[in-house]
């Protein structure tokens, strides 16, 4: 705004005319009967912007209405105003106007009249306010009294009751306190109709007010019900219910039947928004239910005449407190509810998670597969289709062939052991220590026993079998009887072993079948025709074994793999096989029944046929060397060893068998082309059983321990 | 018993047919009106009748005098709420001359009675004047409330409400009296009071003179006279009650 303003910085004044003051007010007030005139107004609004610079005096003007000379007062700086001296009763007009620092006078305000009261007049009307009976006998009028005029007032109540002419006036001015007219019980008449009027009177004059029709009868106003009691009792099924009871208010004669009341009582929770009314009528109890437990209420009386009449006030706040119905019982029926339904799930989520699948394939059997007679279901999981096309009936499908890469698989080739046996064959204890070592890993060795097993059991001289014995002449005659011995010793062994791995994958290793790992040897692989008699003869070397030593002990039909089966299905396949196909070892077997003797059917005799030909007499060859050093290779059956290993394999149905490391290879030498004559006609099975019962002549733990000969000792021998 | 009822029509006609009040024409078409009010009067006191035996029924419920009280206490109470609804309704229709409640003009017919106008006063006078009076002020209702039915039927401006509340407190005063008339009975058999009951027959006079006087009177002053008139009687029933049994929830 500033720039919008002249300045002149030079010139302090400013030769513009302000406007005149504002809303100017007038006012008369009167006190000891001075009447005074108070004038207020307000600067220009425009100078409300420079006030601070620019300062404002004032000037006041008044007259009398019918005179014409202005009387002119000097405020100075204020803007209100004081005027004393005025005529009562006379009319004034007043006017302001203001300077700006001694520059011009702006132009008089608007004119605004005022009368100046007379320091007396009558006083206004008052009014009558109400008129309330509080029990129907009594009554009393209140009124407000209007302006005094300035001198004291003086009130009268006169009333005059219907039907009459008389004026009376008030009996009590006092007891119902200022401005107010008590009627009592003599000058209170019912069914009539009071006019009541009040009069003020002062000194200059009185005024009436308006006058007031008041019937008693419709009056009445009570007092609050008093005595208000509230008790929580039991009702039958022990909930609690709230029983209010009260009294009138003591002025109230309810007992003559004069004044009748009716209640009402509201209540509501502490914390509610709304109250519950509830009109209750003429009786002074009342029974709650439904309240809520463990809240907390608030209730309150009023009451009113039963036929026109004002409710009286509230009574004062009353509170109770609903107790919380907690029963014991209550909550134990529902921990033990809780309790039982939470092991009901827990018993039946493990059962699910144990019996999940059992209880899936109830209820979603699984699909049965095919079922066609003579056709084992194994065949397929195991994906042998050449049993499963035998027992089709077909035969050579797939071609196979006599390579020994097929077998490889089924080989193990033992690298530490042999190669510490091979050495230390003349170091007992190396042998002794290595023979603990040779725990199966189940390399697919047969084994009538574990060599661990065996190797403890088989600690004492062992007897070879009667077998061998004959053959083994210088060292197993010595030992017949200890071999023997042992040999029970070890056929108890291999029985037990022999029971004991029915069933384990883990079969007890043939003791005769044991490769040099760190020699070259050509790994035998089964004939995959074979493989199924080889296996199992590896695995369940055990029985098929004592079956077969069995057989050629006891000269038994040529099914003695019948019952060394593990399986029922490889069982049938041994009596297939060994009927159509004739293995090597039954062939043996029949063959060599007499030479049985020493083979002990107990005893886990586990060859691991190589190979075996369907069209010649399938011939396993093992190749036993005798601790001896006897050519009689099969009679070497009482090595302490486990092991018997096969060296190689020669003309294709030989099998090389180092039994002891420690017989001098010469004789090992020797032997196979004794034996290449001698084993055909000797049981090759018996070989095959008596390597189990590889018994070195002195069934010496070094001998025995060294299973492995080097066969490049004595491989070029057979070559 | 018939005799009760009967007599609500019995009182104008044996009297003067020679007379020249300027209500005599009124007082002839009052007779249908009085037959009307007679059958809707035996219909609305069958309720009463069941339950009022006389004395020479043994086999009905007999009621006890507090009973009786209690009924025509709320008998009379619902009078007195019916006609005021009806005089605030009258006000608004009709407004006061002078918009004011005590105008000297209005004068109620029964103003000329002597009533105790307090409590005291009604607990003083003995009981059988009490009675008496009750009785007279509700005798002193019935023929200026059946005129003014007829005379309130020509007001078509009146809703349909207000004529069938007028015709509807006629009725109740009617067997508002004879209940009263009922207990008094009862009252006197037992001997609670005398039976000294001889202002009857002075009321029946009375009635007539005061009837004209509730002619001169406007519809809402009426109603207004009567409103009052209808608290005074309920209120001495209540005094006369609980003077007699006072421990019946007084």
């Amino acid at each position: 705004m500033e720039a919008f303003l002249p300045i002149t910085p030079c010139s302090t004044a400013r030769t513009v005319q302000p406007d005149a003051p504002v809303n100017l007010s007038l006012e008369t007030k009167t006190s000891a009967s001075i009447t005074y005139l108070w004038a207020k107004w307000s600067p220009p609004p425009l100078a409300a912007v420079s006030s601070n610079s620019h300062v404002y005096h004032y000037e006041l003007r008044l007259k009398p209405e019918e005179k014409e000379e202005w009387e002119t007062i000097s405020v100075g700086l204020q803007t209100h105003y004081k005027v004393t001296g005025l005529q009562a009763g006379v009319k004034y007009i007043v006017q302001v106007r203001c300077m700006l620092d001694l520059g011009e006078w702006s132009e008089w305000s608007s004119e605004r009249n005022i009368q100046i009261p007379n320091g007396e007049s009558p006083p206004e009307k008052p009014t009558i306010i109400k008129c309330r009976s509080p029990e129907k006998e009594t009554f009393t009028c209140w009124w407000k009294p209007g302006s005094d005029g300035g001198h004291h007032i003086n009130h009268t109540l006169l009333y005059s009751k219907e039907g009459e002419e008389k004026v009376y006036e008030c009996p009590d001015y006092k007891t119902a306190g200022p401005n107010s007219c008590y009627f009592d019980k003599k000058h209170t008449s019912f069914w009539t109709i009071y006019n009541i009027t009040v009069r003020a009177t002062n000194e200059m004059g009185s005024n009436v007010s308006d006058p007031h029709y008041v019937d008693v009868t419709y009056i009445v106003q009570p007092d609050p019900p008093v005595n208000i009691t509230l008790e929580l009792k039991k009702s039958v099924n022990r909930k609690p219910y709230l029983v209010l009871t009260w009294s009138p208010p003591p002025l109230a004669d309810v007992r003559s039947g004069w004044l009748t009341l009716e209640y009402e009582l509201r209540l509501k929770p502490e914390e509610g928004e709304e109250w519950e009314t509830i009109f209750v009528g003429q009786q002074t109890q009342c029974k709650m239910f439904s309240l809520n437990p463990g809240k907390r209420y608030i209730v309150q009386i009023h009451c009113k005449p039963d036929h026109h009449g004002s409710w009286s006030e509230w009574s004062p706040e009353m509170y109770i407190q609903i107790p919380t119905d907690f029963r014991v019982k209550d909550m134990v029926v529902w921990i033990i509810v809780g309790v039982l339904s939470s092991l009901i799930c827990l018993i039946m989520s493990w059962t699910m998670i144990l019996k999940g699948y059992r209880m899936m394939a109830f209820i979603l059997p699984p699909v049965p597969g095919p079922k066609i007679k003579g056709i084992d279901k194994h065949l397929l999981e195991t994906g042998k289709s050449e049993e499963l096309l035998s027992a089709l009936g077909c035969h050579g499908f797939p071609p196979t062939s006599d390579c020994d890469e097929l077998l490889i698989e089924y080989l193990e080739v033992e690298d530490s052991e042999d190669q510490q046996l091979m050495p230390s064959h003349d170091n007992p204890s190396k042998n002794m220590k290595m023979i603990p070592k040779e725990t199966d890993s189940d390399s697919g060795r047969g084994s009538c026993d574990s060599p661990s097993l065996l190797s403890e059991k088989c600690r004492e001289p062992r007897a070879l079998p009667s077998a061998l014995q004959t053959q083994d002449v210088r060292a197993v005659q010595e030992n017949k009887g200890a071999k023997r011995s042992w040999e029970t010793q070890c056929i108890a062994s291999e029985q037990e072993a022999l029971l004991f791995n029915n069933e384990s994958t883990k079969s007890s290793t043939w003791p005769a079948v044991q490769l040099l790992p760190n020699n070259q040897l050509p790994v035998f692989a089964y004939h995959s025709t074979v493989e199924a008699h080889t296996i199992m003869l590896s695995t369940t070397n055990v029985n098929i074994s004592s079956v077969l030593v069995g057989n050629e002990e006891k000269h038994q039909s040529r099914y003695p793999v019948a019952e060394a089966v593990h399986d029922n299905m490889e069982k049938q396949r041994e009596m297939e096989y060994s009927t159509t196909e004739q293995t090597t070892v039954q062939v043996k077997q029949n063959r060599h029944n007499d030479k049985s003797p020493f083979l002990n059917p107990k005893l886990m005799d586990y060859v691991e046929v190589h190979k075996v030909r369907q069209d010649e007499e399938p011939t396993v060859l093992l190749k036993h060397k005798d601790n001896n050093g006897k050519t009689e290779k099969y009679t070497v059956p009482g090595t302490s060893k486990e092991y018997t290993k096969v060296s190689t394999v020669v003309d294709h149905n030989i099998l090389v068998l180092m039994p002891d490391s420690r017989i001098q290879h010469t004789p090992v030498s020797q032997e196979p082309a004794m034996e290449t004559s001698q084993n055909l006609q000797q049981g090759q099975a018996e070989k095959n059983m008596s390597y189990c019962l590889t018994a070195p002549s002195d069934c010496k733990r070094e001998t025995s321990g060294s299973e492995y000969m080097d066969p490049s000792s004595f491989m070029p021998s057979f070559k | 018993m018939p005799a009760y009822i009967g007599d609500a029509g019995d009182s104008p006609a044996p009297a003067d047919p020679s007379s020249s009040v300027p209500g005599s024409g009124l007082r002839s078409a009052m007779a249908p009106a009085r037959a009307a009010g007679r059958a809707g009067a035996v219909a609305a006191l069958a309720l009463l009748w069941l339950l009022v035996c006389g004395p020479g029924d043994s086999g009905c419920h007999l009621l006890t005098v507090a009973d009786l009280f209690d009924r025509v206490i709320r008998h009379s109470g619902r009078i007195h709420s019916l006609s005021t609804t009806l005089y605030a309704e009258l006000e608004k229709h009709f407004p006061p001359r002078d918009n004011e409640l005590g105008k000297p003009a209005r004068k109620c017919h029964t103003s000329g009675m002597l009533t105790p106008n307090g409590k005291e006063y009604a607990q003083k006078i003995p009981r059988e004047e009490l009675t008496h009076l009750i009785l007279k002020l509700l005798q002193a209702w019935k023929e200026p409330l059946s005129h003014f039915n007829q005379h309130i039927e020509h007001h078509q401006e009146l809703p349909d409400d207000s004529l069938s509340k007028a015709k509807q407190i006629s009725n109740m005063v009617h067997e508002l009296k004879t209940g009263v008339e009922k207990v008094t009975e009862k009252m006197q058999s037992m001997g609670i009071i005398s039976n000294s009951l001889n202002g009857m027959a002075s009321s029946e006079g009375t009635g007539l003179s005061i009837s004209n006087e509730a002619n001169m009177m406007s519809d809402s002053d009426f109603i207004h006279c009567f409103r009052r008139d209808s608290n005074k009687v309920q209120s001495y029933l209540k005094i006369l009650k609980c003077r007699i049994m006072p421990e019946n929830s007084c």
